[in-house]
């Protein structure tokens, strides 16, 4: 067994300041569930000198709905969100992608904090939170600010956030009628990462959509929204099969995917193209609205 | 750092980088029945439980498990002795390798894990190349189902 060589400074602040201030060091890493982290640590990819552990922030555990939203806490545990009863019914692409994060350890300790501030293109959560329209809360020596996932995220494995700035909350919109949905495609184990994932929320009145928002990961740098996916407003259920299909092979023309072993660039173009219809279809014909 | 933690009901203290794996701790204070297999939170050989969360011991910081209570397979008879049985009865083992961490893995299912369907998501990251998993998910099914008498006698 290798042993670890070196020592960081472990901190284990109790607020967000004391958070910020800690961060403020030279070297030093947020640190949440340490799924990522550890792994990093554990491979010698990562050394930081100073550590930060937001797992004793208690406004960071905080999961509550709020006028019109749902705010969830940056250290809420994927299985927390996977198994509550009101994300499930209120926001099930949310639920569903949670519940799909790697396996059961995993999920034990990841939280919605990691799931975002890591910006690794492959993870479940950004496309999802990308469809729902949510914010991210965040706080640093700057002061709060919020930001959509395609703000935070600006490329692969990377964010725009400060060295000091902590990701308090996520807030997800809640809207009456809006159905949700989240697809991941894993041609080999279920626990791998998705080779391609698509997600997508629709508004729908009178059966006819009013608003309809797609995004894919896995696919490029980063999770990334399919502006065409508006053009199914006001689309009648008999042409669903057609426009959606020409919604897909926009979102496959926006992919700018990359060979690796979960796919040839080639093949997770044409997945982009099936997933997104699958996801689209799968959303428009949903029978749980949001009450 | 030094770590102060409850392992297995009783009080542990290490001196260790904080940014050792709860794993090479563990092992190194000679609680070898926890494995150590990928080391990249794969293969479920290294499954703890830390405040009662199945967590991949390799993967685990020790800062973080400063002040938790931590279960591992030596203090199952104890903690999960259900678990245990229903292991043994079923003969849910091979080689023997990957039962430490199938073990711990069941102790932490909640009453929500049911069917064969929630056994075999629930423990699809707890790899085994010997069994093929029917007896596996047999012993599991059978822990679930004896908890489950326990809380409510029938
Ligand atoms: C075996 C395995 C399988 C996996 N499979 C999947 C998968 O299928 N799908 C998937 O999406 N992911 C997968 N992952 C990755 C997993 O999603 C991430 O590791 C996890 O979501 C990160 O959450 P965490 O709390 O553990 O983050 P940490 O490891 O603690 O941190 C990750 C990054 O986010 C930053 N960070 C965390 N919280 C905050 C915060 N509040 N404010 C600012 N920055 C923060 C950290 O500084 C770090 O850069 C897998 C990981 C493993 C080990
Ligand atoms: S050794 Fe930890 S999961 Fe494989
Ligand atoms: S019994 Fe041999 S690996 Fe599972």
């Amino acid at each position: 067994m290798t042993e670890s060589s070196g020592d960081a400074a472990f901190l284990v602040p109790g607020t967000v300041e004391a958070a910020v201030e800690a961060l403020g060091a030279a070297g030093a890493v947020a640190l949440a569930g340490g799924t990522s982290i550890g792994l990093m640590v554990g491979q010698g990819l990562l050394a930081p000198s100073v550590l930060v552990w937001l797992g004793r922030i208690p406004e960071l555990s905080v999961l509550e709905e709020e006028d019109g939203g749902m705010s969830i806490g940056a250290t809420t545990t994927l299985a927390a969100l996977a198994a509550h009863p009101r994300v499930r019914a209120t926001v099930p692409a949310l639920a569903d992608a949670a519940a799909s994060v790697g396996n059961t350890r995993v999920r034990a300790v990841a939280t919605i904090g990691g799931a975002v501030g890591h910006a690794d293109p492959r993870q479940d959560l950004p496309p999802a939170l990308l469809a729902l329209d949510a914010r991210v809360e965040v706080a640093g020596r700057r002061g709060r600010r919020r930001l959509a996932i395609d703000e935070l995220i600006d490329g692969f494995m990377s964010t725009v956030l400060d060295p000091d700035e902590v990701i308090t909350a996520v807030r997800v919109p809640l809207v009456v009628g809006r159905r949700s949905c989240y697809l991941r495609y894993t041609p080999g184990s279920a626990d791998d990462y998705p080779t391609v994932a698509a997600a997508a929320t629709a508004d729908v009145a009178d059966g006819v959509p009013t608003a309809v928002r797609l995004a894919i990961g896995g696919a490029g740098p980063a999770a990334y929204l399919v502006p065409e996916a508006e053009e199914l407003r006001g689309v009648p259920e008999g042409r669903w099969a057609s426009a959606t299909a020409e919604v897909a092979e926009s979102a496959a023309r926006r992919a700018d995917p990359v060979d690796d072993r979960l796919g040839s660039a080639a093949y997770k173009r044409r997945m982009v193209a099936v997933w997104a219809r699958r996801v689209l279809e799968r959303c428009l014909g949903a029978e749980g609205a949001l009450p | 750092m030094k770590m102060h933690a409850r392992v297995n009901g009783s009080p542990f203290v290490a001196e260790v980088p904080a940014t050792s794996s709860l794993l090479e701790v563990l092992r190194g204070a000679g609680l070898t029945g926890t494995k150590e297999g990928c080391r990249i939170g794969v293969c479920g050989v290294c499954t703890v439980l830390v405040d009662n969360r199945p967590v991949s011991s390799c993967l685990y910081l020790a800062g973080c498990a400063d002040g938790a209570d931590i279960w591992t397979v030596e203090g199952m008879a104890e903690h999960a002795p259900s678990v245990v049985d229903a292991f043994v009865e079923c003969e849910g083992m091979q080689c023997g390798i990957c039962t430490p961490g199938q073990i711990v893995a069941v102790a932490s299912m909640g009453p929500d894990v049911r069917d064969e369907r929630d056994v075999r998501h629930y423990l699809s990251g707890n790899l085994c190349r010997c069994t093929g998993y029917g007896t596996i998910v047999e012993a599991a099914l059978d822990a679930q189902a004896r908890r489950r008498d326990e809380v409510a006698p029938a």
